[in-house]
C-alpha cells in the first residue's frame, strides 16, 4: 500500500457478458434503464432442483464467440472470459499486432470462485459410467479455477504476468486490485476480471447449502436487499473483463483513460459472519480510500454488496456510515445487480464495469425490484438518476468472508490532495 | 480392407478429441510437420491415443503421445495393430 504510485492504472476497455446483455453497450442500456431479466431457472438438468431463479444468460452461442478447439477444450466459464476479453481488448483499441510486437507487456488476471463445474460434470460422469479410460484428458485443465487466465494468454499470445484469485465474491475486486499492482510494477497492459458458468447441475448443488441462497420461487421477490423482504441472493453466470492499463502506456497510444483505479484494500472476518463483516467491510473503504487519498465527501455513488440478507443488510448499511461518516447517509447507494443476480467473483467486476459507465454517462443506474429500503441509506430505485460522478465506491462481500472495497475515479483524474 | 489406421482417422480423432479442423489430404501433405503446427498439444494427442485404444481395444505403444508430427505418430500406433490384415 506504500508503493509510490508512479504508474497508475487506468480502464481503457471494458468487455461484458451479462444476463441483461452480451455486449458492453446492451449491457448500460439495460442497467440504466434498470430492467431485471431474473427468471426461473431453465438449464437442462437444473428444473427439479429447490433453486428456482437465477440470471441466466440466453443469447450467448459459444461457437460464434470462441473457437472450436475451445468449446471441446474448456468450460462456459473460459468461454464467457475471451468473449468477454475480445471486447475488452477491441475496446481499448489494442490490435493484435501491438500485442504480438511486446507480448511481455501483456498479462492476464481473472478471479474464480466456481470453476469449470459444467466440464467437470460431464468427464466425471464419463468416468463412473463408462471409466477412467473415457475422461478426456482435458478434463486436467478446464475445470480448474485458473483454466480462464490459462486460455485467454494462450490464445491471444499473451506472455506477461499472470495470475488467478480463487476466492469468494470479493476476489473480483482483488483481481482487479493485483492487476493494478501489476502496473504499478512495470507491465503495460493487464487483462483483467472475471467471468462464472454456476447454473448447471453440479454446480447448482453444491450452492444448495448455502444459506444465504434464495430459493423464492417468484423472480421479481426472489432477490431484494435492504428491504423487509429480503431473501437470499439468486446466483448469475456471466461476467466482464477489463482491460487494466498503465496510464502512461494508454497516453502514448491515443488510448482513452476511462477511469483510474485509484485505491483498493481487503479484509476477513469468517465465512457467513455477516454481523461482523460490518467491521470488516468498513475497514477495508478505509483502506481504499487511504490508498486513493480520497475523502469520504469524495465519494458520488457507492455500489453496494447487497447479499439479500437482513444481518448482512444490515452491516453493510452500517459500514458504510462507519467508513463515511454523516457523508455515508448522504451519498447514493445503488445495487443494479439485482436485476441480473448474483455471479460469485463476477458479481463486483460487473460492477466496476456499470461504475464506470455510470461515471462517463453521468448516471445512477438504479436497483430493481427493491422498493421499501429499511436501512438509513440513501438507495437509488426504481429509476436511474442523473447527477455528475467522479469517484466511486464498489464493495463486494464473499459468502466466505472476504470484504472489498474499491475506489475508482473518472479518467485518468490525478488524486485530489 | 486394411485395419492400419489412416489420415482420414487421425483428421476424425484430432476434430472429436482436440476440436482441430485438418482435412485429411492436409495431414497427408504435412505428415513431417509438427503436431504444434496444427494446434495439437499433448493432452489432444493424449485424448487421441485414448480414443484409440478404446476403439481397437488394445493399448497404444508407451510414448505414442510424445510423437513430434502425424507421421511419426501414425507409425508408431499402427504398429501396435495386426500388420495389414
Amino acid at each position: 500500500m506504500s508503493e509510490p504510485h508512479t504508474r497508475r492504472a487506468v480502464v481503457t476497455g471494458i468487455g461484458v457478458v451479462a444476463p441483461n446483455g452480451t455486449s458492453t453497450e446492451t449491457f448500460w442500456k439495460a442497467t440504466r434503464e434498470g430492467i431485471s431479466v431474473l427468471d426461473r431457472v431453465t438449464r437442462e438438468g437444473c428444473e427439479h432442483l429447490p433453486l428456482r431463479v437465477a440470471g441466466e444468460i440466453r443469447d450467448f452461442d459459444p461457437p460464434s464467440a470462441v473457437e472450436e478447439r475451445y468449446l471441446v477444450q474448456t468450460d462456459r466459464f473460459t468461454h464467457f472470459a475471451m468473449a468477454a476479453a475480445d471486447l475488452a481488448i477491441d475496446e481499448a483499441g489494442l490490435n493484435r499486432s501491438d500485442t504480438d510486437a511486446s507480448p511481455f507487456s501483456v498479462g492476464v488476471v481473472t478471479a474464480a470462485g466456481s470453476g469449470g463445474g459444467e466440464f467437470g460434470q460431464r468427464e466425471l460422469q464419463q468416468l463412473w459410467d463408462k471409466g477412467s479410460r473415457y475422461v478426456g484428458p482435458y478434463q486436467s485443465i478446464a475445470w480448474f479455477y485458473a483454466a480462464s487466465t490459462g486460455q485467454i494468454s494462450i490464445r491471444r499470445g499473451f506472455k506477461g504476468p499472470c495470475g488467478v484469485v480463487a476466492a469468494d465474491e470479493a476476489g473480483g475486486l482483488d483481481a482487479l486490485a493485483h492487476a493494478a499492482r501489476a502496473v504499478r510494477r512495470g507491465t503495460d497492459v493487464l487483462v483483467a476480471g472475471a467471468t462464472e458458468a454456476p447454473l448447471a447441475p453440479y454446480s447448482m448443488v453444491c450452492q444448495l447449502g448455502y444459506e444465504e441462497l434464495s430459493t423464492e420461487e417468484v423472480p421479481e421477490c426472489a432477490y431484494r436487499p435492504f428491504t423487509s423482504a429480503a431473501c437470499g441472493f439468486v446466483p448469475a453466470e456471466g461476467g466482464a473483463m477489463l482491460v487494466v492499463e498503465a496510464e502512461t502506456s494508454a497516453r502514448e497510444r491515443g488510448a482513452s483513460a476511462r477511469a483510474t483505479l485509484a485505491g483498493h484494500a481487503a479484509t476477513f472476518t469468517g465465512a457467513s459472519r455477516w454481523r461482523q463483516s460490518r467491521e470488516g467491510l468498513a475497514q477495508a473503504i478505509r483502506g481504499a480510500l487511504e490508498e486513493a487519498a480520497c475523502a469520504p465527501e469524495e465519494i458520488d455513488v457507492v455500489f453496494a454488496d447487497a447479499l439479500g440478507v437482513p444481518e448482512a443488510d444490515r452491516a453493510e448499511a452500517l459500514a458504510i456510515a462507519d467508513a463515511l461518516g454523516a457523508h455515508g447517509r448522504r451519498v447514493p447507494v445503488t445495487a443494479p445487480k439485482t436485476a441480473i443476480g448474483r455471479g460469485y467473483c463476477a458479481a463486483p467486476v460487473l460492477d466496476v464495469a456499470a461504475a464506470v459507465l455510470a461515471m462517463e454517462h453521468g448516471v445512477i443506474p438504479p436497483t430493481p425490484n427493491v422498493h421499501d429500503v429499511c436501512h438509513d441509506l440513501d438507495l437509488v430505485t426504481t429509476r436511474a438518476r442523473a447527477t455528475e460522478l467522479r469517484t466511486a465506491l464498489v464493495l463486494s462481500r464473499g459468502l466466505m468472508g472476504s470484504n472489498s472495497a474499491l475506489v475508482l475515479r473518472r479518467g485518468a483524474t490525478e488524486a485530489s490532495q | 480392407m486394411s485395419e492400419n489406421i489412416t489420415a482420414e482417422e487421425l483428421a476424425e480423432l484430432m476434430k472429436k478429441a482436440a476440436g482441430i479442423t485438418v482435412a485429411p489430404e492436409e495431414l497427408r501433405e504435412r505428415s513431417d510437420d509438427s503436431f504444434d503446427t496444427f494446434g495439437i498439444d499433448s493432452l489432444g494427442l493424449l485424448g487421441i491415443v485414448g480414443e484409440l485404444e478404446k476403439r481397437y481395444g488394445t493399448p497404444m505403444p508407451p510414448d505414442s503421445e510424445k510423437s513430434k508430427s502425424p507421421r511419426q505418430f501414425l507409425d508408431a500406433v499402427n504398429s501396435a495393430l495386426p500388420a495389414g490384415a
